[in-house]
Order: C-alpha cells, then sequence, then structure tokens
C-alpha cells in the first residue's frame, strides 16, 4: 500500500531519479514532470510525490506556475481519499497570493472552493451528494475543462465508494449502492460484477475481506522474555 | 552561579511562544552599510577611519575577563582542544553573557579582533555566538539579520570551499547549534519579513534588493552541500550495511573521515527535515530521513536538543499525515527518554528548552490520541491528563472539541514559514498585497487539520452508541442520533474509515514513509443490509506484570533474609541482657560485652549494601 504510493510501479526511472534527487529543486525540470502529470491523466496513474515535487518547484518559483497543472494535480489527490493526499497539495499550494494573478483571472481561484468542497464530500463518505454537486451547473467549468481530460476520473471516484462501502459492508442495497457509485441498471450490475462482488435481488453481497468481517477478540497478555530477565538470573544464583 | 545559556533562550525563541521581535529600530538611516548605494567614497574612507578610532576605544572598555576569555576561547580552538572549547562554549561564555551582557551586546568581531591576531576563522566563529547572542536576548534589526546571513554563508563557505577540509573541529554540540542557529534564524527571517505593516521605507528597500537573503533556495543549498561534502547518506548506508571501517573510510574519502563534516552533514539531514516541516512539506521531511535510523543508539542521540528536536518534527509530519499511530509512538519514545533524563540533567542548560518542547509533544500527543483512542503507557497518558485534561475531555467529545483542537495545536505546532517574500520589490503588487494579505502560513495549516479533524467529528458520538449493542438496526440507531438512516451510513463508513491507519512497525528499517494499514480500533462493526453488527475486542487482565513485580520482591526479602547473620546464640544474649544491652540483642552478639553492640551494626552494615544493590 505504502509503497506502492511512495514508488508507483508505472514511475519511470528518469522520473525516480528526479523526485529522490536533488534535482528536484532545478526548475528546469519541471516539465518532465509536468509531462508526467498529464501522462497520469491520459494513462489512469497516480503519483502522488511526483506531483507534490511539481508543486514544490512552484512554492520555490512563483514564476513556474501553471494553474492547469494545479487543477490536474488537485483532481489526481481528489480520488486518493481518504488519504491525506488532497491536503498535502494544499498546503504546497496555499503560499500562492492574490496579487500575483496580473493578466489573465487564475482559474484555480474560483475553483479551490469547490475542489476543496468535493474532497469534504469525499472525505465524509457523502458520495450521493458528491455526485449531486459534481453534476451541478456551478461546476460546469470544472467538468468541461478539466475532468473531461483527466480519463477515468470518475471511476477513480467510484474507487473511493468502492473502497469505503468494501470496509463497512457485507451487503448493501443495490439502490444505495447506486447512488454511491452514481450508475443504474445494468450499467451497475456490470460494475458489481467487475468487483466480483454478487447481486442477490435488491442486495448486493460484498465478499468477506479483513475489514468486513468483525469478530469480538479477549486480547490476552505477552509477557515478553526481558521482563523476566532478573527473575532468571536470580535462579541461577547458587 | 546560573548557567543560563544563550542557547536555551534562543530554542525557547525558535520553538517558543514569541516571536514577536520589536522590529524598526533601525536608526542609522546614514551609516556607511553594504547596501547601501549611495555613500560616496570619502565619505566611506572617513567613516572607517572614525570606526577604527572607535574601535580601539571600545576595545579598551572591554572589561578584562572578557578579554582574558576570549583569548582563551582562541587558544583552545587554535589547538583542537575539544574539552577547553565545550567548557568556553558552554558555560564560559553564558556566564560572561550574565555578567556583561545580558542586555548589550558583546563586542564587535573588529573590536576583539586584535586579541586574536586577526584570526578570519575564529572571528567567524566568534560572530555566529555574537548574533546568536543578539537573537536570543536582544531585538535583531534588519543589519543584524543581514550580517548574521552573510556571516553564516562565509563560515559555511570556508567549511565547503576550502583546499581541502578544513582543519577545525568544535564539539558536537556546537555543531548541532550551527545548524539549528541557521535554520532559527531563516525561519525568523522569514516571519519578520512577511509581516509588511511595520517595514520603514529603507527596509522596504534593503528587502526588495536583498532577495537571495535567506532565501529557501539559499538555504537548502547550504544543507544540501553539507549533506554532500560529508558524504554522509553514503556513510550511514556504509555502517548500516555493517562494512569495515577501512571501507566506510574509503566510501566517504577524506571530508567525510573528520568528525566536524561528518556530523555537519548529519544534522544537515535533521536541519531538512525541519526546514520542509516548516514550509508544510510533510512527506518531504520524511523522505529526506530516509537513511537517518530513530533510536536512541544513533548519532542524534549523542546530542539532546538534536534528540528531542527530531522526534518532535518527525512526530509533528506523521501527525499531518494522518498517521495518529506512527506519532503517538514516536512522541511515546520521547517523552519516555525525556522523563528518565530528567533524574539526571536537571541542571543541564538545555533543560527547560527540552521541557517545553516537551510540553508541546504532550499537547500533540492529547491531540493524537483524541483522534485514534489507544491504550497508553500510563505515566505518560496522566502527565497528558495532568497538563492537557480539560482540553483532551473535549477533543473526545467530537465537534465541540473544535475549539480544544485548534488551542492545543496551535500552541504546540511548528513556526510555520511561507516559501515567498511579499513583493516587495513592486510597489502596486505590495499595495495589493497589503490590501488583501494572504492567509499567514499557521493558519492555513491550522484550517487544514482543522478539516481532517472536522471529518471525523461524528465517530465519538457513534461510538459511545456502538458500545452498547451487539447488533442493531441501522434505523434505530439513526433515531437515538437525530440523523436519517442514509446520513448514519455515510458516518458508519467514515468510522470505518478512521479506524484504521497506515503504520511503520516500530522496529522496521527503512523510510519513514513506509508502512501497512492496520486497525487501530477496539470497536469495530460491518453492515449487513440494514443490520449493524459489532464486535469489540477487550484486552484481559493483565497478571504478568503484578506477578514479575511480586516474585521480584520476594527474591529481594528472601536475599535479605539469607544475608542476614546466623540467629543469636542464647550465651551471648544472656551476656548482653546482663550488661544492660538488651536493645542491641537484634543483631548477634560474639564474645566481647564491650564489643557486643558494635559488632552488632557491622553485621548490619556488611548486609546493608549487599540488599541496596539488589534492590538498585
Amino acid at each position: 500500500m505504502a509503497a506502492t504510493w511512495i514508488r508507483p510501479p508505472t514511475r519511470p526511472t528518469e522520473i525516480d531519479t528526479l523526485v529522490e534527487g536533488v534535482d528536484r529543486y532545478n526548475p528546469s525540470n519541471v516539465q518532465y514532470l509536468e509531462d508526467y502529470l498529464y501522462q497520469q491523466t491520459r494513462e489512469r496513474q497516480y503519483d502522488c510525490l511526483a506531483n507534490l515535487a511539481i508543486l514544490k518547484l512552484y512554492q520555490f518559483n512563483p514564476d513556474l506556475y501553471n494553474s492547469d497543472v494545479v487543477i490536474n494535480i488537485l483532481l489526481k489527490a481528489l480520488t486518493a481519499a481518504p488519504g491525506p493526499d488532497f491536503s498535502l497539495c494544499l498546503a504546497l499550494i496555499g503560499d500562492r497570493s492574490p496579487y500575483q494573478t496580473t493578466d489573465e483571472p487564475d482559474p484555480l481561484i474560483p475553483l479551490l472552493p469547490e475542489l476543496t468542497k468535493l474532497s469534504e464530500l469525499l472525505m465524509t463518505c457523502r458520495f450521493p451528494q458528491f455526485w449531486s454537486t459534481y453534476r451541478s451547473e456551478e461546476l460546469a467549468p470544472l467538468r468541461d475543462n478539466y475532468t473531461v481530460e483527466s480519463v477515468g476520473f470518475e471511476d477513480a471516484v467510484r474507487e473511493v465508494a468502492i473502497r469505503a462501502v468494501r470496509q463497512a459492508f457485507r451487503r448493501i442495497g443495490a439502490k444505495r449502492l447506486g447512488s454511491y457509485l452514481d450508475l443504474e441498471g445494468t450499467e451497475l450490475e456490470e460494475y458489481v460484477h467487475e468487483q466480483g462482488w454478487e447481486i442477490d435481488g435488491s442486495n448486493v453481497v460484498v465478499p468477506p475481506n479483513a475489514d468486513n468481517v468483525v469478530r469480538s477478540t479477549v486480547q490476552s497478555e505477552e509477557i515478553k522474555l526481558p521482563q523476566l530477565a532478573k527473575i532468571i538470573a536470580h535462579a541461577q544464583m547458587p | 552561579m546560573a548557567q543560563r545559556n544563550v542557547y536555551e533562550q534562543e530554542l525557547d525563541e525558535d520553538l517558543g511562544d514569541n516571536l514577536d521581535f520589536a522590529i524598526g529600530n533601525y536608526v542609522q538611516s546614514g551609516a556607511p552599510g553594504l547596501y547601501d548605494d549611495q555613500v560616496q567614497l570619502d565619505q566611506a574612507t572617513l567613516a572607517a577611519m572614525q570606526m577604527q578610532m572607535a574601535q580601539q576605544q571600545a576595545l579598551a572598555s572591554v572589561p578584562d575577563a572578557v578579554k582574558r576569555f576570549i583569548v582563551h576561547f582562541h587558544q583552545s580552538i587554535r589547538d583542537g582542544n575539544l574539552a577547553e572549547i565545550s567548557l568556553a562554549y558552554e558555560s564560559g561564555w553564558n556566564r560572561l553573557t550574565e555578567k556583561f551582557y545580558a542586555k548589550t551586546e558583546w563586542p564587535e568581531a573588529e573590536t576583539i579582533s586584535p586579541l586574536v591576531g586577526d584570526d578570519p576563522i575564529f572571528l567567524i566563529l566568534y560572530r555566529e555566538l555574537y548574533y546568536r547572542h543578539v537573537y536570543s536576548r536582544l531585538s535583531p534589526n534588519i543589519d543584524d539579520r543581514f550580517h548574521s546571513y552573510e556571516n553564516s554563508c562565509e563560515l559555511f563557505n570556508y567549511l565547503l570551499n576550502s583546499d581541502g577540509p578544513a582543519p577545525l573541529d568544535l564539539p558536537e554540540q556546537w555543531l548541532w547549534d550551527i545548524i539549528d542557529e541557521f535554520i532559527y534564524q531563516f525561519q525568523s527571517f522569514c516571519s519578520w519579513r512577511s509581516k509588511v505593516v511595520n517595514k520603514n521605507e529603507e527596509e522596504i528597500v534593503m528587502l526588495a534588493e536583498g532577495t537571495q537573503i535567506w532565501s529557501c533556495y539559499s538555504v537548502l543549498n547550504v544543507l544540501y552541500s553539507l549533506i554532500q561534502k560529508s558524504q554522509i547518506i553514503e556513510y550511514l548506508k556504509a555502517t548500516q550495511a555493517g562494512e569495515s571501517p577501512e571501507t566506510v573510510a574509503e566510501i566517504v574519502g577524506e571530508y567525510g573521515t573528520r568528525s566536524l563534516y561528518r556530523m555537519l552533514g548529519y544534522f544537515s539531514i535533521i536541519g531538512l527535515l525541519r526546514v520542509h516541516a516548516l514550509l508544510g512539506d510533510y512527506t518531504l521531511a520524511l523522505k529526506v530521513m530516509d537513511n537517518v535510523e530513530l533510536s536512541q543508539k544513533a548519532p542524534l542521540a549523542r546530542v539532546t536538543a538534536c534528540h528531542v528536536a527530531t522526534y518532535y518534527y518527525v512526530g509533528f509530519c506523521y501527525l499531518m499525515l494522518r498517521r495518529y499511530p506512527d506519532a503517538i509512538r514516536t512522541f511515546v519514545t520521547i517523552l519516555n527518554f525525556i522523563n528518565r533524563m530528567r533524574q539526571y540533567h536537571t541542571r543541564s542548560y538545555q533543560y527547560d528548552q527540552v521541557n517545553k518542547t516537551g510540553d508541546r509533544m504532550y499537547a500533540l500527543l492529547a491531540i493524537c490520541s483524541a483522534l485514534s483512542p489507544t491504550r497508553l503507557d500510563d505515566n505518560i497518558m496522566n502527565t497528558v491528563k495532568e497538563k492537557y485534561g480539560e482540553q483532551y475531555g473535549k477533543m473526545t467529545q467530537g465537534s465541540e472539541g473544535l475549539a480544544a483542537f485548534e488551542e492545543l495545536f496551535t500552541f504546540a505546532c511548528p513556526k510555520f514559514i511561507a516559501a515567498n517574500p511579499p513583493p516587495y520589490e513592486n510597489e502596486v503588487q505590495l499595495a495589493a498585497w497589503l490590501a488583501e494579505p494572504p492567509a499567514d502560513p499557521a493558519t492555513r495549516h491550522l484550517a487544514l487539520f482543522l478539516s481532517d479533524v472536522r471529518a471525523q467529528d461524528t465517530v465519538p458520538t457513534l461510538r459511545s452508541f456502538l458500545k452498547l449493542y451487539t447488533s442493531l438496526d441501522a434505523g434505530k440507531l439513526a433515531n437515538f442520533l437525530d440523523a436519517d438512516e442514509e446520513e448514519l451510513v455515510q458516518q458508519m463508513m467514515v468510522m470505518k474509515q478512521f479506524s484504521r491507519s497506515l503504520t511503520r512497525p516500530a522496529t522496521s528499517a527503512g523510510s519513514l514513509l513506509e508502512g501497512e494499514i492496520v486497525s487501530t480500533t477496539d470497536l469495530d462493526f460491518a453492515i449487513e443490509e440494514n443490520t449493524v453488527h459489532i464486535a469489540e475486542s477487550t484486552v484481559g487482565r493483565r497478571y504478568g506484570g503484578w506477578f514479575i513485580r511480586n516474585i521480584e520482591h520476594a527474591q529481594r526479602v528472601f536475599d535479605s533474609l539469607r544475608s542476614q547473620p546466623l540467629p543469636i546464640t542464647k550465651p551471648a544474649v544472656a551476656a548482653a541482657i546482663a550488661n544492660g544491652q538488651s536493645e542491641k540483642t537484634d543483631a548477634p552478639t560474639t564474645q566481647s560485652r564491650t564489643a557486643a553492640g558494635r559488632t552488632g551494626r557491622a553485621a548490619w552494615g556488611t548486609a546493608n549494601p549487599r540488599r541496596v544493590e539488589i534492590e538498585a
């Protein structure tokens, strides 16, 4: 889990060298990292640390700042919920001050509160509300300009919902699951089957896993050898 | 004699409450300075001559004790006598500060220069201490801030860019202080710089021109250069791989074999951890620690201040990464260490500082254990409740505790900084900046933290209900909570999410970012359609500790009984009584009447040390 987050298998060697070394501070490398970000958006990959390296460069070199890149990074981080990725990104971009927007209006400024809202909805598992907000009129600019480019964005959000459901449920109403995934009818059925889950009448059966099988346990005490050291040592005395 | 050190004062401010330097006492508006282009040449020469004369006078007025100290200090550094340097550094300097310079600057380096034969290296080191004193005791003005930066640069230039390793040896404590102070001054400068309102015109001009001074890049450059020069990463890797000292020496080269460079490189890694944490880059902060072993046997533990600071920043980063169990483990480890150390170091000059950082860690620990309740070491938990019991109570109540979270976080978080200065170079932009200043970094990071807290604010209430049942209808539970069923189900999913956390096993090597998902709760549940099944894991009673303690106690009693002399023989007792010494007959008496009492005591006397030994 953590290992693939720290270094996704899809990360190219050159990017790895950049992210791991001091070259990550070199402003002229921002291009490679940005290209890699666009590769992630096209090919459904995600590399949080590489994206944070872009934001780090923006933090140190405000001239490099590219709001489209930032928005794409935030969209990627959004779907990492319930991980901390989104706030890690915000922690780095908050430095920007409004005076820097000179000629064109910065598209991030109106979108940031909306994105934050979306992130909060995902963090608090309010999936139906997420979909209605996401599909609302106000967010048309986000959909038309950004998420349309980010291949698999909606599926990635569904993954977030699936993760939450898989942990908490053994059986869930199909209608409820549909509202979490924003899917209905055959689409929902297909999606459920892709997950390897079964439909049982109006319910969906979630196969047992480490998180949705609960058992009462009594944790018994463990005594470690060092605790007994004195007693054992004493036994050896003549 | 109170040996209060400048150091603790500095660290007080560094990690402490008060960064609000009185600024604007920059009065010498016409004085020649490095940054003043308008000074004409002849004026400058004249001023230089005047300055020289002033300095001669100044030297005359330096107290003899101070002069002697400086000469001696210089000599110890030239001799590379670490014991003497330590003594002068940790004790002499501070005692003289108390006596002569509690409220004023030490003599300027130029003034004392004749005393040390104009030794440039000593003067750089002297200035390092001089500015540190200014920062800790007085209010540094913009010149102090600029000059302390230049002096640091000179020091690092000397170390990094001389031909070959510098022939210098300093105590580890001082080396840590150099790095620590460098970052502290950087952080202090950044927060001072970001307050536009109280800058006068001159300062604005200087800030507009001196954008390189204390820039993030320059600070990182120093730290990374020291790391590279000392080959410390290679050193750590090689020693971890168990290479022989000869191989290690070969790998790290002529710089890395010298302890001065090795320790500076090592402390620079800790410095990076701190700088990145101050800038809000928590993943990078932990990442730079990849090769540093966190343990009491690691080099970082050789300097207590470094030991404590490292754990503080690592724990804080974990907190911001929502890895509460890791944060808790980190804080508990170091707080236990501080408690153990307390017995021995109460009079150390760092004691106050360590305690202050300790207090902050107790506050952070209170936050973490409110967010992720776990069984903690009793001692530590009692202290948490003693110090922050009220806030802790509120924080475990969910949303009502938000103010308490805010209070403790604000108290205990590092002094965040913004990477970039306000636009001093552009008047229009500066006006715009002033009209609508961006949120200051501390506020931003607090807001991010509070949004994490808010996301799980229904968990405590939910938990308190679930504890009462083994299975329960979701609708019924929703009724209890005054929520509709859908809302409840969502809250349950949130609760589930927050009961799982990424955790790095304490013993594992490798990156601090690694970890596995584990369950952090004793109360788990699963939803089956509309029914919630609840399972609680309980901790069985712990007998082991009790038995172990009592067995050990019995052994002690047995030992002391056994070490007592054999029971008293009757004739001796009778003799003793006859002599009216009955009160001393608890010990065996031998032959002589007069010696009876003394012998008895002596017998006890020999038994006693043994008993003490066993108890200890």
